[in-house]
């Protein structure tokens, strides 16, 4: 319960980041989804009910600020995260470069996944040529943002709670061969 | 049967969590344009946060400048740089001020202007995606803001409240894949849809025997029943005949520049 909370806490922090920092500092619109990360983060760790319902959840408190679709990021996030449930059994979830992997992978299903919903359920108008645009910049951008994340979260571990074990956590350090 | 849902119990159980996400994502598509209580709650909770966000980057971004020019020598530079960094902060504070000021200005001559209730705003929050443009202003339904009201600056159309939570209100701008303005050309009264594309917009159905030359202004026609007449929306950029086709493909560039939005005006009362 105490871990949902955190996940919780934390993809409320990067709702907020996205929307406020984030966003003010890089040019045209465009921000790392540290959402989309923090649910691959969750495929490679969590199981699915828990998993599940955390991710569904941050997607609709994503729907608050982003389009104007109510469960539009709660479907493709919750999609997203049982696309890398489902790969992270049959990988070797050990090496930290499967995140970057499945956080590109994630991205690139993610815009999919939105163009899917909005285009046979709602009015997705020049959407597509928008992500066609922005698509391998904000897999770059994703990508750079999980490395940051992750070499932070393993030095964080380190400095401050270094017998507390995160999960999946320590496959990020240096000691773990990664 | 029973070892068979057995066996299969993790697809099915994806697939059915994936149908219920599908199919309350669809149910809730009618009930688009309102703001349920959710949303009001987390709009409620997040925007005061988001606010002192904003305002905590601002003083990061000034300990940061502070920081960097700390590097001095002898006890005389290191005067003369505080004295320097202090003048140059108070400099940038009074050009802020009276850009701010100038900004304020133009929206308040543009206010009397439109001769109509409007409400002024501060540009909180941008969308959490890269692939849509909404923003969150400050104001919300105690400051009598609703869902569907025009949103403007000075220089033309902004977007249209899409949310409206107590204190703070979410507003689709008008670069958006999913907005549409009903628009004409000022020169020739041609009409047509002006649609987001996320940087530019384009003017669609405007019929192909219509005169529209590189540089004309459009403008919103008033028939859309959310924009008054008049308003800029942009100025044709580049103009295609558009083959054997009905319509002419026509790009529009905002006259709004969406990158540096900081204050806006909600219009309060419906124009039609």
């Amino acid at each position: 319960m105490r871990r949902t909370f955190v996940y919780f806490i934390l993809g409320f922090v990067f709702l907020v980041m996205q929307t406020t920092l984030l966003a003010a500092m890089l040019p045209l619109h465009f921000k790392p989804d540290l959402l989309l990360i923090l649910v691959v983060y969750l495929g490679l760790n969590e199981g699915y009910v828990r998993g599940g319902a955390l991710s569904y959840i941050l997607g609709c408190l994503q729907d608050v600020f982003a389009a104007g679709y109510p469960g539009l990021h709660g479907l493709a996030l919750l999609c997203t995260f049982l696309a890398v449930r489902g790969a992270a059994a049959r990988l070797n979830t050990e090496s930290s470069t499967l995140l970057l992997l499945l956080v590109s992978a994630g991205t690139l299903l993610q815009a999919a996944l939105l163009l899917f919903a909005l285009g046979f359920f709602a009015e997705a108008g020049a959407l597509w040529v928008i992500i066609l645009i922005g698509i391998l910049p904000q897999v770059l951008l994703n990508l750079l943002a999980a490395s940051l994340l992750l070499k932070a979260a393993a030095w964080l571990q380190r400095r401050f709670a270094p017998r507390f074990k995160l999960p999946g956590l320590p496959r990020a350090g240096r000691h773990y061969g990664s | 049967m029973l070892e068979l849902l057995r066996k299969y119990r993790t697809p099915l159980l994806a697939g059915c969590l994936i149908l219920a996400a599908l199919l309350l994502y669809s149910a809730r598509l009618r009930q688009r344009e309102t703001t349920n209580a959710f949303e009001r709650t987390a709009l409620g909770l997040t925007a005061p946060v988001q606010g002192g966000v904003d305002i905590v980057a601002d003083g990061v971004a000034g300990a940061w400048s502070a920081f960097l020019g700390i590097f001095g020598n002898s006890p005389e530079v290191l005067r003369l740089s505080a004295e320097n960094r202090r003048l140059r902060s108070e400099l940038a504070q009074l050009t802020e001020l009276r850009l701010e000021n100038e900004r304020l200005s133009r929206l308040l001559a543009f206010r009397e202007e439109i001769a109509s209730q409007a409400v002024p705003a501060r540009v909180i929050a941008e969308d959490a995606s890269s692939w849509f443009r909404t923003v969150l202003i400050d104001r919300g339904r105690q400051d009598g803001v609703r869902e569907g009201m025009p949103v403007v600056v000075a220089e033309g159309v902004v977007g249209r409240v899409i949310k409206s939570a107590a204190s703070e209100s979410r507003v689709l701008l008008a670069t958006d894949a999913s907005s549409a303005i009903a628009g004409l050309v000022q020169r020739t009264r041609a009409r047509g849809i002006c649609r987001g594309q996320g940087t530019l917009l384009s003017f669609d159905f405007a019929m192909h025997w219509e005169e529209i030359e590189e540089g004309d202004l459009i403008v919103t026609s008033g028939t859309g029943g959310v924009f008054p007449k008049g308003l800029t929306v942009g100025t044709v950029s580049r103009v295609s005949p558009g083959g054997f086709g009905l319509f002419k493909t026509v790009e529009v560039t905002p006259s709004v520049d969406f990158y540096r939005l900081e204050e806006v005006l909600v219009l309060l009362k419906e124009h039609r």
